[in-house]
């Protein structure tokens, strides 16, 4: 049985509707909602996202949906998965338009890629990479080791030699592609554009 | 949904495509969709809309769209419809301020530049716009390389002299890109086999192929390119079809017991 109360975090920024439909596809019927209080009642929280770290976190701010997510996080201990953004968003803090505070559950700070981390490579780092993921990380449960995943981003966390950093990418230099501890969840890159191995991923997030 | 053979071809509608085309069997296929809207005088955004949505539903890859994009909230529409990202045009030569706009709204890497190129008669390389209406004045590589400066996240090139020829890629038109291309190229224009796709994909230049090619959709044409590209070691993603039918199969005999 699907966990009856996934809400999706919808703060006017990334795209809904792919995450939505990948969500509806697994079998799950996800709320959708902008609203604090439906937040705090939610028994899991899938929070998306494309576009400015800044602006995504005065945007969570002034409605009240930072504390709703920490609240549901932290003292009801329900189950969280950022996505791209989303990701970032539950970092330390963020340099992208000017320094700024995050929601502070991965204690690790978000920073844009250096030239010198890139060497040939492109930036944003744009299509489908190879992730390598620990063997007993839950959310790639029934993939192999090794997986391609969909990513867009400019943005990135880099290890800071921590328990939950379950699974790291290469573009030029070796950045953080997936964090797992207790009920917290993210990934850098987007399962709802990862083919069956995002399919898979999201299913393992939903049976968690 | 159109097809360019040699010229612009209708071949159906959203329920067309859904019957003969089996999308959501060749979706499976594919790493990227680019999703335009070509058509060329009074757009009907709502109804594009409505098929793009029916289109993502089952199509778990980053969709592109676009067409026609002049405003916002054309852009706004779109993304709310199933796309990742928005690809313009005409607008790359005209405003560097609605790319702005976009890119400052949605984020850069939400902005695919679509350059079509054509040679014109002394066989000089041209940007054209308007659908391949509107030839613009001065040199491709001038253009090329102002567009790559302005705030968009890839260069989708296209040859319209070879669209819809299946004749394979312009890799000469690679030669006006600008040294050091710090954006990621997709080519496109005149696959028309798995051959010209790998030609296409060996250039350090291209960071991705497309194809318009309907042939390559119809039965199991494009699998098999993908097929054969991967097995003769061309980098591409994989992921197992069958892996999601597997773990549903695993946890309803678990339940059982």
């Amino acid at each position: 049985m699907m966990d009856p109360r996934i809400v999706v975090v919808d703060y006017g920024m990334g795209n809904i509707w792919s995450v939505l439909s990948a969500l509806r596809y697994l079998g799950c019927n996800p709320i959708v909602t902008s609203e604090p209080d439906e937040v705090v009642r939610a028994q899991g929280l899938v929070l998306p996202g494309v576009g400015s770290f800044r602006k995504a976190m005065t945007t969570l701010r002034h409605t009240g949906l930072d504390k709703a997510i920490l609240e549901v996080v932290q003292n009801r201990g329900r189950k969280i998965l950022g996505i791209c953004l989303g990701m970032q968003l539950m970092g330390s803090h963020g340099s992208e338009d000017g320094d700024t505070l995050g929601l502070g559950l991965i204690p690790i700070p978000v920073d844009k890629f250096t030239f010198e981390e890139i060497g040939v490579n492109k930036i944003p780092h744009i299509g489908f990479n190879s992730v390598r993921s620990k063997p007993d990380a839950i959310i790639f449960r029934s993939l192999p080791e090794t997986a391609d995943f969909y990513f867009v981003h400019s943005y990135r966390m880099l290890s800071a030699g921590l328990s939950g950093e379950v699974a790291t990418c290469v573009h030029g230099t070796e950045f953080l592609a997936a964090y797992e501890k207790d009920n917290i969840f993210a990934v850098q890159f987007h399962p709802e554009k990862s083919q069956t191995n995002g399919l898979l991923l999201l299913k393992n997030f939903l049976a968690q | 949904m159109l097809s360019r053979n040699f010229r612009l071809q209708k071949v159906g509608d959203i329920k067309w495509l859904q019957t003969n085309y089996n999308f959501s069997q060749i979706s499976f296929s594919i790493d990227e969709l680019v999703v335009l809207d070509v058509t060329r005088n009074e757009r009907d955004t709502g109804a594009f809309c409505e098929a793009l949505k029916i289109l993502s539903e089952g199509c778990f890859v980053p969709i592109a769209a676009g067409g026609g994009i002049r405003t916002i909230s054309h852009a706004h529409a779109l993304l709310h419809s199933g796309a990742d990202k928005v690809v313009v045009n005409t607008p790359l030569y005209e405003s560097k301020g609605f790319i702005g706009e976009l890119a400052r709204e949605f984020g850069q890497q939400c902005v695919v530049a679509s350059i079509d190129i054509r040679r014109v008669a002394d066989g000089a390389y041209r940007a054209w716009t308007e659908a391949g209406s509107r030839c613009v004045e001065g040199p491709a590589a001038y253009w090329i390389e102002r567009v790559t400066n302005t705030a968009v996240g890839e260069i989708y090139l296209n040859s319209i002299d070879r669209d819809g020829t299946g004749q394979g890629y312009d890799l000469q038109l690679l030669d006006q890109l600008p040294l050091d291309m710090p954006k990621p190229v997709i080519l496109a224009g005149g696959a028309g086999n798995a051959t010209h796709l790998a030609t296409g994909l060996a250039d350090a230049r291209v960071d991705a192929v497309a194809t318009a090619h309907l042939h390559n959709f119809v039965g199991d044409g494009l699998k098999r390119a993908r097929q054969s590209l991967i097995a003769g070691g061309v980098d591409l993603p994989v992921w197992d079809v069958q892996l999601l039918e597997q773990h549903r199969k695993a946890q309803d005999t678990a339940s059982f017991n």
